[in-house]
């Protein structure tokens, strides 16, 4: 299946893919609600995006008490709005911590990939965000293994 | 911070009276943040969508908030730079915060302590998308606050905070506390602040952000330190911003990124943001050496290439809003007497100011220039400046003019560690540093004689950019015309767009004279839009075109032409009301000598000097006696209604 890749070198921290995916997602420019979001690391000199990895176990579908959340032609899991009751649950269950809850619409809301054309990927300048097949879905287990082993050769 | 904090809301019934709850002009978050320091009181006020066509943002904004409220009480004249009814305005502009490349813009505008008259520079970073998030289009700040205050701005959370604690604290500082005491990291908070030089009122202080992001020109950090506010604080905010075609924007936004990842005149630009002017410019004697003492540079120089530039540094991109440049990068040493330590890729003018200008030309000084160029950054002065005082005060000493005795120390060519004493010195207020902190040209003044002569410098109080203008005219003609004290015309960015000559004769005094003119307007448009001058090295067809998306209407590169050159009339008008004549309109002495050596050698600009100013005069529609916009210039930019002012009423 083809998922967000997500290379931290290369994010510089400008943060366009949070105003395209509020864009995708809610119709507006408003990063409070991109379902993608980027952190700061060392002080104020490195960059990472992080969203839903779309896990092949999806813990959020499995806490969902109202089978609010599916999965979607992109094979991503996608919150549905007509069933969703705002429990939070899922936001909860998700280990990555990328379910979340707009008080707003009092629903949760995820990466749905755009329907299979993720905005923050085309909004990437650096490519440090792509969108690509994968052999395995749980890439950021694959993805963690590389870079402790790395750090642990410089210790 | 446990005493004294007042706090103040967008929300009392009073203050959000005027302000309305939704924009209705998409691409902005339709109101002004007014804050008066002297009654501690911050409030939300709405501007309506006719104003914000005819005004924008940025200087646009700035300059009619600045001719509607500096006029003294007695309405001859206007407020001086360090008087509380001086406005210190912090603008954005339609394109900030959007996903056009490069948009976190602010325009500082005010009354600027370097010339005392109308005053327009920009800086980046995280600030205008902040901002903007929060529902505010930009921060008016009037008044002056008893103690050290800084603005704390979350969503409709408005606080004046005590910032007793943070006072004596550099720019990085500032913004390492601010970013500790409030929990928010990265972006999540943008920090505009002054270090010590601010404090203490140096003539030529700078406001400082984000790690790097300078709005360095006359004065503004004193105008700043002046009233007492250490900082200005915003949490990225949480509402919406509405504009009118989205798609279209982005496409827009992607077309302008294309043309600057492509286009001959501005790839290098996108590879490696301004690093490659230092040999660039070195080719045509615009590269300022030891004071203007010579425009040869040694064999080496390819070693000051951009990417000998960047090789010898941990680098790490540090991105302004949306932007996909590889331009603004933080750096760490990897070795000598400050590694490890964490610094701001230096733009050129760091490198011709805290390095060039001040005789640091060998190659294994380059880490030492980049570390002195954020330490400048951190107090927060001016680099270009700062490079003209530090390097006259060089070739002072080394001629006699000034003493070791008068000085305290020695201070050689090349002296990186001198060079930062004296800054420590400057930004303190301490000994001969006091009469340095009054900006090279009264400095010059004070010391007199022939140490006078040695100076570089505008009679108006500015200071140039950094550069050796007597290879490059336009700018020297530019800035010395200019109400506001830096460029008002800025650099050719295709100009046969507007109707100029690809290029024109470098030396031909009319036909510099005749671009300059002629070029006029482009850049108070782009500084009203609250984008990067380096993201919009594009068509005016291409950013109206992003506008337009962002806000519904249909401007075209006349509008944008015409918008500037009224802007321009009105800092004028401005900058008049101060007492603003032609006399000033002159380089120093050294600024405008003729080159001894180098590409530009034997080029004199003074000889030609007063019939560029004529044809300059003739070509904008100003007066040349007086300085005034004529009535038809006036009344064909749409000021009818200044004419009486300027012209009286007859006129």
């Amino acid at each position: 299946m083809k998922v967000l890749k997500i290379t931290p070198e290369k994010c510089t921290g400008c943060l366009r893919c949070e105003l395209a995916c509020s864009y995708m997602q809610t119709g507006q420019y408003q990063p409070a609600k991109s379902v993608i979001r980027v952190s700061p690391f060392e002080g104020h000199t490195s960059y990472a995006p992080y969203t839903c990895t779309q896990c092949a176990e999806g813990w959020c579908m499995t806490a969902c008490p109202v089978g609010a959340i599916t999965i979607n032609v992109a094979g991503a899991k996608d919150v549905r709005d007509d069933v969703c009751v705002g429990c939070k649950l899922c936001t909860i269950a998700c280990p990555y911590g990328t379910a979340f809850y707009d008080p707003d619409t009092r629903k949760a809301f995820k990466c749905n990939l755009c329907g299979g054309d993720p905005a923050c990927a085309s909004a990437c300048p650096t490519a440090a965000i792509t969108y690509e097949d994968t052999a395995t879905v749980d890439w950021i287990g694959d993805f963690a293994a590389h870079r402790a082993g790395r750090l642990l050769e410089t210790v | 911070m446990t005493t004294a904090t007042v706090r103040t809301s967008a929300n009392v019934p009073k203050a959000a009276k005027g302000a309305a709850a939704q924009p209705a002009q998409p691409g902005f978050a339709g109101k002004l943040l007014r804050v008066d320091l002297t009654k501690k009181r911050c409030w939300a006020e709405a501007w309506s969508p006719a104003e914000m066509q005819e005004l924008l943002g940025g200087i646009g904004l700035g300059a009619m908030i600045l001719y509607r409220e500096t006029k003294t009480k007695s309405g001859k004249g206007n407020v001086s730079w360090d008087h509380p009814d001086n406005r210190l305005i912090l603008a954005t502009g339609p394109l900030a915060g959007l996903p056009v490349w490069g948009t976190g813009g602010l325009t500082v505008v005010t009354i600027g302590a370097g010339t005392n008259g109308p005053t327009s520079t920009q800086a980046n970073g995280f600030f205008g998308t902040n901002l903007k998030y929060c529902g505010y289009d930009a921060i008016v700040i009037q008044g002056q606050s008893k103690d050290w205050v800084y603005l704390y701005i979350n969503d409709d959370t408005l606080e004046l905070r005590d910032a007793r604690d943070l006072a004596g604290k550099d720019t990085w500082e500032t913004q390492d506390t601010l970013s500790g005491k409030l929990g928010l990291t990265g972006h999540q908070l943008s920090v505009y602040s002054i270090g010590p030089a601010g404090e203490n009122l140096c003539r030529f202080a700078a406001i400082q952000g984000d790690y790097g992001h300078v709005a360095s020109k006359n004065g503004v950090g004193a105008v700043m330190g002046r009233k007492k506010l250490k900082a200005v604080a915003i949490v990225k905010g949480t509402k919406p911003l509405a504009v009118a075609d989205p798609r279209g924007l982005m496409q827009a936004a992607d077309d302008i990124a294309h043309a600057l990842k492509t286009d001959p005149g501005s790839k290098s630009l996108y590879e490696y943001g301004t690093l490659p002017g230092v040999v660039n410019l070195s080719k045509l004697g615009v590269l300022p050496i030891k004071n203007y003492t010579t425009n040869v540079p040694p064999a080496d120089i390819t070693e000051w290439a951009a990417p000998k530039l960047r090789e010898g540094f941990d680098h790490r991109g540090h991105q302004c809003n949306a932007c996909g440049m590889h331009h603004c990068h933080m750096s760490i040493i990897r070795s000598g007497p400050n590694k490890g330590q964490t610094i701001d890729e230096p733009e050129y003018e760091g490198w011709s100011g805290a390095g060039w200008t001040i005789g640091a030309t060998r190659p294994d000084q380059i880490a030492d220039v980049a570390w002195l160029n954020t330490q400048l950054d951190r107090a927060c002065l001016d680099v270009n400046e700062f490079g003209w005082i530090c390097g006259w005060v060089m070739e002072c000493q080394e001629k006699g003019y000034i003493t070791e005795q008068q000085l305290g120390f020695k201070l050689a060519w090349g002296d990186i560690k001198g060079a930062h004493r004296l800054m420590e010195m400057i930004s303190h207020r301490k000994g001969f540093g006091n009469i340095l902190a009054e900006g090279v040209k009264r400095a010059a003044e004070k010391i007199g004689g022939p140490a006078k002569d040695c100076a570089i410098y505008f009679e108006k109080g500015a200071a140039p950019r950094g550069h050796d203008h007597r290879g490059r005219w336009e700018e020297m003609l530019d800035v010395a015309t200019a109400s506001t004290g830096t460029m008002e015309t800025g650099n050719p960015t295709f100009p046969t767009e507007v109707g100029q000559p690809a290029r024109i004769n470098p030396y031909d005094g009319e036909q510099v004279a005749h671009y300059v003119a002629g070029l006029r307007g482009r850049k108070n448009f782009e500084d009203s839009l609250g984008v990067c001058i380096f993201t919009v090295r594009c068509t005016l067809e291409l950013i109206c075109r992003a506008l337009n998306a962002a806000t519904g209407w249909n401007w075209t590169w006349a509008d944008a032409v015409r918008f500037g050159r009224r802007t321009a009339a009105i800092n004028r008008v401005v900058a008049l009301r101060g007492g603003y004549t032609p006399a000033i309109e002159k380089p120093s002495k050294r600024y405008s000598s003729t080159p001894v050596d180098g590409p530009a050698k034997g080029q004199s600009i003074a000889a030609q000097w007063d019939k560029m100013i004529d044809v300059w005069y003739n070509d904008v529609g100003y007066d040349r006696k007086t300085g005034k916009p004529l009535p038809e210039t006036l009344r064909g930019l749409g000021l009818d209604w200044l004419v009486p002012e300027v012209w009286g009423k007859k006129a």
